[in-house]
């Protein structure tokens, strides 16, 4: 008990009281920090939920975060059954897929800005040499294109991990299921559907919960990229509140938009769980 | 399975694809950050560059803030390191070896803790911190960085403290050992991978964190790489060949670590991950 304890109070300490204060905070009258205090009961929240910038916004991170649950998702699943098969150097391969994971934001930001830019750009360059457009596209020039251009970033850096998580999970599936199958004559895809998928479901829920959870948050390649634009066709809520909190000087009405979206998220995830938690087996398990 | 009795052609293919999407834009960075300025704008990119030069890297090194960035990233980085590799190697060992009433929802609750929203905690820690007098101190960064990487890390150990069998505890509390000598002396060089893939977890989420240290670092004196580098993007004219030589020069201590001790580190993500 005295090992953990360390742990347990530094997470106290840091994550515990901050969301308590977070709490505190959105009922106060606060605006640079050190300033103000003063009770305003449910000023904020008034305040927040009437912006016009506050419905869009959670709009744009439901787009955010669905766009980069399905594209992760079979980006990492293709990844995942090819790093499967049997080849020459399937160790190393398996090690270097989570690159783009562990590089800085700011790197993928710069890489990916530079391959998709206008002058020398190399995306621009190799569709227009195929003719596949006829002039340059501005990746991040109109809203839907550059919200594109971010989910395909961020998706670029999350699949990898997502693609190791899968492989963790097929790894536990028996190989005699698939020698039955196989000797029942299934097919390649009806294995994937009925052995695999189902195999998988207890990864597939952690890495559902928790991708969403992290997706949601995203700010760094958002706001590094865009800032939140074209004329803020790119703000979701993460870079919103940052908006509110460091540029317009506003803690309180941040701190209540931040609560705001807490309780939507915890929503989700209260419901994520009720409904397609695995059932039967020791639930504790997929928690793991 | 049956897909290996499928034609290899097609399966080193599929291979290639799936590596080439991953590698290829890490290719891109350092080929273009070797390119001549003119070289690197030009609109007839070439695969290898034209001529060598390594101007760039000599201008980040020489004309930018690059070295006090670098500096800046290497100590916290550092710090976040050994920090997290005590707490959460003490933690692991309690929670994993340990047997004591309420185990299991410590457990959890240091898991959620992992899932918990790092944009609702800005805000809070913001204002915790500077409470302290720590705005724009390193050791504002390492105290959050810490915070985002232990509870991973407790997760993280478990796959390699499980595979330890329990006898050669016993066997060391024969020999009159105390929890303090059974862990560094026994636990702790049987897990070393584990321990070793903690380190490195650390090490990259304080290496790359940028939204924290964006905030609670004002002085560019302070500043990490993520941010520092973000700053040159931000600048009037961008200076294509600085940076992706910042790119370059940011990601090469990853992947020299990697090249150390990668495998390790994904070894344990696919074993925590089995008994997910």
């Amino acid at each position: 008990m005295a090992l953990v304890a360390p742990l347990v109070i530094w997470l106290l300490l840091t994550i515990a009281y901050p969301i308590f204060s977070l709490i505190r905070l959105s009922f106060l009258d606060v605006g640079i920090i050190g300033t103000g205090g003063d009770f305003v009961g449910l000023a904020n929240y008034q305040k927040v939920l009437s912006l016009r910038t506050f419905a869009p916004s959670m709009g744009r991170s439901l787009v955010w975060v669905l766009g980069n649950g399905v594209l992760q998702t079979v980006l990492a699943f293709i990844a995942a059954l090819v790093l499967n098969l049997p080849f020459r150097g399937r160790a190393l391969a398996r090690t270097w897929v989570i690159l783009p994971w562990i590089v800085p934001t700011v790197v993928a930001v710069i890489v990916w800005r530079w391959m998709l830019g206008t002058s020398g750009g190399i995306v621009n360059t190799v569709l227009l040499r195929l003719g596949l457009v006829q002039e340059q596209i501005g990746f991040f020039s109109t809203g839907a294109s550059a919200m594109t251009s971010l989910v395909v970033m961020n998706s670029w850096r999350f699949f990898p991990l997502l693609t190791i998580i899968i492989l963790a999970g097929m790894q536990s599936i028996g190989e005699d299921l698939y020698a039955a199958a196989a000797v029942d004559g299934a097919s390649a895809w009806r294995r994937f559907l009925h052995i695999t998928l189902p195999g998988l479901q207890p990864v597939l829920f952690v890495m559902g919960l928790v991708g969403t959870l992290w997706s949601v948050n995203i700010f760094d390649v958002i706001y590094l990229v865009t800032g939140g634009g074209p004329s803020r066709a790119t703000m979701t809520m993460p870079v919103l509140i940052y908006d509110m909190a460091f540029l317009q000087y506003r803690l309180g009405r941040a701190a209540a938009a931040a609560v705001l979206m807490a309780l939507v998220v915890s929503l989700f995830t209260v419901l994520f769980i009720y409904f397609l938690a695995p059932r039967g087996d020791d639930q504790d398990e997929a928690w793991r | 399975m049956s897909e290996g009795k499928r034609n290899p052609a097609i399966r080193y293919l599929l291979v290639f694809v799936v590596m080439f999407v991953i590698i290829a834009p890490f290719y891109w960075i350092y080929s273009s950050s070797l390119k001549e300025s003119s070289a690197i704008v030009s609109q007839a990119p070439t695969l290898l560059p034209p001529s060598i030069t390594f101007e760039h890297y000599a201008n980040l090194l020489s004309s930018s803030d690059y070295p006090i960035y670098l500096a800046n990233s290497i100590v916290v980085s550092a710090a976040t390191m050994v920090i997290t590799v005590a707490l959460s190697t003490s933690a692991a060992y309690g929670l994993y070896r340990l047997p004591f009433p309420g185990r299991k929802t410590l457990y959890r609750l240091i898991l959620l803790a992992y899932i918990f929203p790092g944009s609702l905690l800005l805000i809070p820690l913001y204002v915790m911190l500077s409470n302290f007098k720590l705005l724009d101190s390193q050791v504002a960064l390492i105290v959050v960085n810490v915070t985002f990487a232990a509870p991973f890390s407790v997760w993280l150990l478990k796959a390699f403290f499980a595979s330890i069998p329990f006898e050669l505890e016993e066997a060391a509390a024969l020999d009159g050992a105390n929890w303090l000598q059974t862990l560094l002396l026994v636990l702790v060089p049987l897990a070393s991978p584990g321990v070793a893939s903690v380190a490195i977890f650390a090490f990259i989420t304080s290496w790359t964190e940028y939204m924290f240290a964006s905030v609670l670092i004002v002085s560019d004196a302070n500043r990490t790489l993520p941010v520092g580098l973000a700053g040159i993007i931000g600048q009037y004219v961008v200076d294509w060949g600085l940076l992706l030589a910042g790119a370059g020069a940011t990601t090469l201590p990853i992947i020299l670590l990697f090249v150390l001790i990668g495998r390790y580190f994904v070894r344990g993500l696919l074993e925590g991950g089995v008994k997910a």
